[in-house]
């Protein structure tokens, strides 16, 4: 495992085409061998691969969305007002980013500067998803999830109403469900032929990442004291059926988890610091960092599921290739 | 880990006088390093990177609880100010968080006891009302909105003063009092209120609630309905109090709509004490059924009760439903051993809440 510590927290990790990157509160981005980028105003705020698959583009509290590369960095596109940019996500099958700002949803094209579309909700938006084709987005919001058409100027969207805020969503593999985390401590999810209701509770802490693996058939989620996974098998997901653990640790929660859709590890990050990945279709965890510390603040897996990435509270971060 | 970053919360109408506090506040020189949150859309124009736009987007909580109704835009906001957070060290060494007129300080206040996040990184450390004294009457006259956030501050701040006779601010202070027993009220001209007075007050913390005069909530001298006791800071000999007040102030319970001078605000502060020992169980079954029954309408308390057989005071304090109780240093040997408490909300039933907590004597 290759370490490092930074004067600043890391706010996000990516993977992109060639190595990890590291996005900083201090508004700088990072690079595994050692390239640096200090393009925000601020703090940065959300991160996600760039639809190339080279370099991160990036969120930040200065309202600015930056594409930064090894050499260079450019602005893609900035909010109204200078209103943070809180969620950001990226399709590389149609070459869009979506971001949100305040209750406004932007989605602009990697390959033409001049496409841009302006979507607004009633509240807030806090989390921003791209359908597995990149052709639609699903927002969340307060009340529940706003589904949109990426490229319509003029459309109402599909809202899926829960009551409730709604703090992040994801999309399924196969397009087929869209799943919130919620601001008490629970996940919500529809199927969207029929928009049914799944309701998928019982976690003690707030959730804060959800990721799917094992082509779709899993979502591992953190906010417990152990990663948990919910079955999505069938047309029905996770309706009627039970949720099961993994490493379940009385004396920790599960901050956060990552994983690829195709592959089929896990792996979690720890309130006490530690990170640990595992196969659920085998047997036992195997501890990328067993020692204590600080909470684990950003993670993430490589696409081809054979690197993991971690940092923590106190600025330390380390990359395990498996 | 780094200490909590305590959090100020600034309340007041248009034109009481935020703007200039707050500006005092970020270009003092004080070496510290403080984060605004300003209400996105409204009168606050402030130049300054740390002034963050938040809008008001208050939500229930899926419980249906009123004390799990939270501020989201504040969840949202402190999560990001936190982002800013370097290595062990706090990110800023406050946080304070304006709101307009309109806002209930309830929702913003309950965020910082609810979220798990913003508990985890933060601790509300006061609610400080901003008034002007030459408007004020009038807008406790006409507006909910202003009365609660009186009633709901750990400090206010009676600014514009020099635009007002001593006379109306003997009035407005009375007034203000009668909303909120348990606030100090501090006089100033163009916000020239000194920061400490604004900040650092621990108005939530246990261990700093170290009395509470029920006699503030006594009205004031030459007010009806006064109470000349041994807290009754001055000689009796050279005042002329006037009690004869048979035409005013007895006017209760007839209206519960805007009120004129002479009449009961629908909110008000009531004192309650009791010099014998207190049943500590009854007393918390007691309290427990009180804001689980009216937490809604109970804006604010705090008390420190003399428990029967226990050499520590029991303190608490709560904002609406949301209870925080625990026993704290030893009461002195020579201190007098007596528990009063101070609710302060809308509608109260002083004589009930009288006779529960008495009845809850050992």
């Amino acid at each position: 495992m290759k370490t490092s510590n930074f004067d600043a927290q890391i706010t996000a990790i990516v993977f992109d085409a060639e190595g990890a990157v590291f996005a900083l509160g201090d508004g700088s981005v990072r690079f595994e061998d050692g390239a640096f980028s200090a393009a925000h105003d601020g703090a940065i705020l959300c991160a996600v691969v760039h639809p190339s698959g080279n370099g991160v583009v990036t969120g930040g509290d200065d309202g600015r969305l930056i594409w930064h590369r090894r050499a260079d960095a450019g602005v893609l596109a900035t909010s109204a007002r200078g209103q943070w940019i809180d969620a950001v996500d990226a399709s590389a099958e149609s070459g869009l980013i979506a971001f949100s700002a305040g209750k406004t949803l932007s989605v602009i094209d990697a390959k033409d500067a001049g496409f841009r579309r302006d979507f607004q909700h009633e509240r807030t938006v806090s989390g921003v998803a791209f359908e597995p084709k990149g052709r639609r987005i699903a927002t969340s919001t307060y009340g529940g999830a706003a589904l949109w058409f990426a490229r319509i100027a003029e459309q109402k969207p599909t809202f899926l109403k829960w009551a409730g805020s709604h703090t992040a969503v994801t999309f399924s593999p196969d397009g087929a469900f869209v799943v919130t985390a919620m601001q008490d401590a629970q996940l919500h999810g529809w199927r969207l032929k029929d928009q049914k209701n799944m309701r998928m509770g019982g976690y003690p802490s707030k959730v804060r990442a959800m990721s799917f693996l094992s082509n779709g058939q899993l979502l591992a989620t953190a906010g417990a004291s152990g990663a948990v996974l919910w079955p999505f098998v069938g047309a029905n997901g996770p309706m009627g059926r039970e949720a099961t653990e993994i490493g379940y640790d009385e004396g920790s929660l599960v901050a956060l988890v990552a994983s690829q859709p195709r592959h089929g590890l896990l792996a979690a990050g720890l309130t006490d610091g530690r990170v640990w990945l595992a196969d659920p279709a085998g047997q036992g965890l195997n501890f990328l960092k067993a020692d204590k510390g600080s909470p684990i603040t950003a993670l993430a897996m490589s696409a081809d599921a054979k690197r993991v990435a971690w940092a923590d509270e106190d600025g330390n971060a380390g990359v395990s290739t498996l | 880990m780094t200490d909590k970053i305590p959090v100020t919360v600034l309340t007041g109408y248009l034109g009481a006088g935020k703007t200039t506090l707050l500006n005092r506040i970020l270009t003092e020189d004080h070496g510290k390093r403080y984060a605004v949150i300003v209400n996105e859309f409204g009168e606050i124009g402030i130049d300054n990177d740390l002034v963050v736009g938040a809008d008001e987007d208050v939500f229930e909580m899926n419980n249906g609880c009123v004390c799990c109704t939270v501020r989201g835009d504040l969840i949202r906001v402190v999560a990001g100010l936190m982002k800013r957070q370097r290595p062990g060290k706090p990110a800023f060494d406050a946080i304070i968080v304006e709101t307009t007129g309109l806002a209930d300080p309830g929702p913003v206040a309950q965020t910082f006891f609810v979220d798990e996040d913003v508990k985890a990184k933060t601790q509300l450390d006061s609610v400080t009302a901003l008034v002007d004294a030459k408007h004020v009457m009038a807008r406790l006259d006409d507006s909910k909105e202003a009365r609660e956030q009186v009633a709901f501050a750990d400090r206010i701040i009676l600014n514009k003063t020099d635009l007002v006779t001593e006379a109306e601010l003997v009035e407005v202070e009375r007034r203000l009092r009668k909303l909120n027993p348990l606030a100090p009220i501090t006089r100033a001209e163009r916000a020239n209120v000194p920061l400490d007075q604004v900040l650092g007050l621990g108005g939530f913390d246990l261990g700093r609630i170290l009395d509470i005069n029920p006699e503030f909530a006594n009205p004031a001298h030459g007010e009806a309905g006064h109470v000349h006791d041994e807290h009754c800071d001055h000689d009796h000999h050279d005042h002329d109090h006037d009690h004869n007040h048979a035409d005013h102030g007895h006017d209760h319970g007839h209206s519960h709509g805007a009120r004129g001078h002479a009449h009961e605000d629908d909110i008000k502060g009531i004192s309650l004490s009791l010099d014998r020992p207190m049943d500590g169980a009854k007393f918390t079954a007691w309290l427990d059924r009180l804001l689980g029954e009216q937490g809604q309408n109970i804006l604010r308390a705090k008390g420190i009760i003399n428990v029967a057989g226990e050499d520590r005071r029991l303190v608490f304090q709560a904002v609406h439903m949301i209870l925080e109780g625990d026993l704290q240093r030893e009461w002195g040997d020579k201190e007098r051993r007596w528990s009063r408490a101070v609710f302060i909300g809308r509608d109260l039933d002083e004589a009930a809440l009288k006779a529960g907590f008495e009845a809850c004597a050992a």
